[in-house]
């Protein structure tokens, strides 16, 4: 039941900026985060992997400041962020993309961008904030569509558009690769390589074996929640307890 | 000079423009500045009765008002909308009646008509969005508020229940607490001796509230419209959301709450001068149900249909009580049937459907022009689809 956790294959370079230490959550009898230390290093795009009910989503929540830990600590840059709400977390540098997309349908792209926008630049600079970031994600020239006209994918790439639009120093997407198809994958994978180029932190949960590839990130595998095993994306693919989990669950 | 001058005024008519209210064409507001000169003149040719009651329709409108802010633009049901009406009643009766001998108008007694209830407001509110309460938690909760607030009242006939020279009264309203204290006033503005009395059943006082009306009417697609009407679409459509781009939501819904109640104690004190009368019968359920009839049958995501809708129900509901018992039956009826055709509401629905009219022939002749006007953030205008 109780599987050996495998921590630390290789080791990360450069200094922590998201800091996870002995995080649990209890849900009436169900301890979704069982002891949870994981540490994120600066400028690195890193996968949290896990099969279904290891505690991917309620870390996902833990760290996007909807819900507390039962007890253990989150520190963002060496300041303690357990207790800091979901807003506060946006304005200290981290920026989140829900699973499901979450544009706003009757608005149009640029609408949907200004919103973000608005509290970090001048009604002056943000034209050519929006023009930048559509460019970005190839969806330029359609700032006047409303979002709900754009393909599935198109409206997954706003979503990150509009998540990254404030600048943020960590971006954590869950499962940004839901529904879209092989080529939506692969750009997606461009676009937040493309991001990370830029030096954002990026943290993203997935289930896509080929995305976490394509995108070369350390890994986390979480089970039982708790970390069970960390390296690089191929040492993680080749250790025979982590199959081993993942075979279980199929 | 005269250039810049103008271009300033455009970009401030502008400003009350945008894509979270209908009627943003010039032809609509040639039709608003019409029929706000027929209101204006209506003291010449209506009679003493009719202005009477218009009084009262700007009143109900200006309550109306107040609901579709918090409602159709925050995204709150508030079903206690009527509770912050009476409190800003009593709170005006109950000071203008202390202040009126000592002041001799009655200034401060209409900002505690507006502050009493944006401070009941702000204190409820933090109790609700901060302990993250939401939907239809909010609409109950407000309800058995409003429904608290009217019992106590009705058990209000003690004669302890005596506020200076203000005596609560219970089932029979506020009233003087001595035969020797003033009852309760008209509208008094001014200061000293330059002062306006404006009697509830006379003409100015029906252009005072005509005023009030327009300028609560504007000052809300203003702020509907601005940059941080995006942050009202945002929190409404999704709350969640709107906090991971670092809006405080909570905050955002406490201040549109407590301008939401300070309007509706607005329309309170309105009232409480126009009959120069408040009781507790304003807290029922059925007066904070009528409020969101009113905003749910004009469509609570425009203003302006809200107005529309609420002097309409207004105006049918006295045509029909000459009918006698079955006035409410057929009324009921109306908004059910009007609730099922439209359930975003009649009057938006019919502003949404005139607007594509009007734009169709238009469309295909302004399509070269696509780009944004440089008004309200280089936001496009975005037709609205059905």
């Amino acid at each position: 039941m109780n599987a050996q956790s495998k921590i630390e294959m290789s080791e990360p370079a450069g200094p922590s900026i998201l800091e996870v230490r002995d995080v649990h959550k209890v849900f009436g009898g169900v301890r979704a985060l069982n002891g949870l230390s994981l540490s994120i290093t600066e400028g690195e795009i890193h996968c949290i992997l896990g099969p279904n009910g290891a505690g991917k989503s309620t870390f996902f929540k833990m760290l996007m400041g909807t819900d507390t830990p039962t007890s253990g600590q989150i520190l963002y840059k060496g300041r303690d962020i357990t207790r800091v709400p979901a807003f506060g977390r946006a304005r200290l540098g981290l920026s989140v993309k829900f699973q499901n997309i979450r544009v706003f349908a009757d608005l149009t792209v640029f609408q949907n961008l200004f919103i973000p926008l608005r509290r970090h630049y001048s009604a002056r600079q943000i034209p050519e904030r929006v023009e930048a970031l559509l460019a970005q994600i190839s969806l330029a020239g359609t700032e006047h569509r409303l979002a709900k006209e754009l393909s599935h994918g198109q409206q997954q790439w706003l979503a990150i558009a509009m998540s990254m639009a404030f600048d943020p120093e960590i971006l954590l997407l869950d499962e940004p690769t839901a529904g879209l198809s092989v080529e939506e994958t692969e750009k997606t994978a461009a676009i937040i390589r493309q991001l990370n180029a830029q030096k954002v932190t990026t943290i993203v949960i997935e289930h896509d074996m080929g995305f976490i590839r394509d995108l070369c990130a350390r890994t986390s595998v979480l089970h039982y929640g708790k970390l069970f095993a960390q390296g690089s994306f191929d040492e993680i693919a080749a250790d025979a307890d982590v199959r081993r989990i993942y075979l279980g669950t199929l | 000079m005269q250039q810049t001058q103008s271009n300033g005024f455009v970009r401030f008519l502008r400003s009350f423009n945008g894509q979270q209210t209908l009627g943003n064409s010039r032809f609509f507001w040639c039709a608003w500045l019409v029929v706000v000169v027929l209101l204006v003149l209506l003291p010449f040719f209506g009679s003493r009765y009719q202005i009477i009651t218009a009084s009262n329709f700007l009143i109900s409108s200006i309550l109306a008002l107040s609901l579709c802010l918090i409602w159709g633009y925050c995204g709150i049901l508030s079903l206690g909308q009527a509770a912050f009406y009476c409190i800003g009643g009593y709170a005006y009766g109950i000071v203008a009646m202390n202040l009126i001998e000592a002041h001799g108008n009655t200034d401060l007694a209409i900002l505690a008509g507006m502050l009493a209830p944006a401070i009941f407001a702000a204190l409820l509110g933090f109790l609700m969005f901060y302990s993250r309460l939401k939907g239809v938690y909010v609409a109950i909760l407000m309800l058995v508020t409003s429904l608290l607030l009217g019992l106590f009242m009705r058990q209000t006939a003690d004669p302890s229940y005596v506020i200076g020279s203000a005596y609560l009264g219970g089932m029979n309203g506020l009233s003087p607490a001595k035969a020797s204290d003033p009852s309760l006033p008209n509208i008094i503005l001014g200061l000293g001796e330059s002062v306006m009395e404006f009697d509830g059943r006379g003409r100015e006082f029906y252009w005072l509230v005509l005023a009030v009306g327009i300028l609560v009417y504007l000052g809300l697609r203003w702020i509907v419209n601005s940059s941080f009407g995006y942050v009202l679409v945002a929190v409404r459509e999704d709350p969640e959301r709107a906090e991971t781009f670092g809006y405080d939501v909570r905050l955002v819904q406490l201040g549109v709450f407590c301008l939401s109640a300070a309007i509706a104690g607005l329309a309170g004190t309105l009232y409480t001068a126009w009959g120069t009368y408040i009781h507790p019968d304003g807290f029922s359920v059925a007066a904070n149900i009528l409020v969101v009839i009113w905003v749910a049958v004009g469509g609570r995501k425009d203003l302006t249909s809200v107005i529309v809708s609420t002097v309409a129900l207004n105006w049918i509901s006295i045509e029909l009580s000459t009918l006698g018992e079955i006035s409410m039956l057929v009324l009921g009826c109306i908004l059910v049937v009007a609730m099922m055709a439209a359930p975003e509401g009649v009057v938006s629905g019919l502003g949404q459907a005139i607007g594509r009219l009007i734009r169709k022939p238009a469309a295909t002749t302004t399509k070269i022009n696509s780009q944004p006007p440089a008004h309200s953030f280089g936001l496009p205008k975005v037709e609205r689809t059905p």
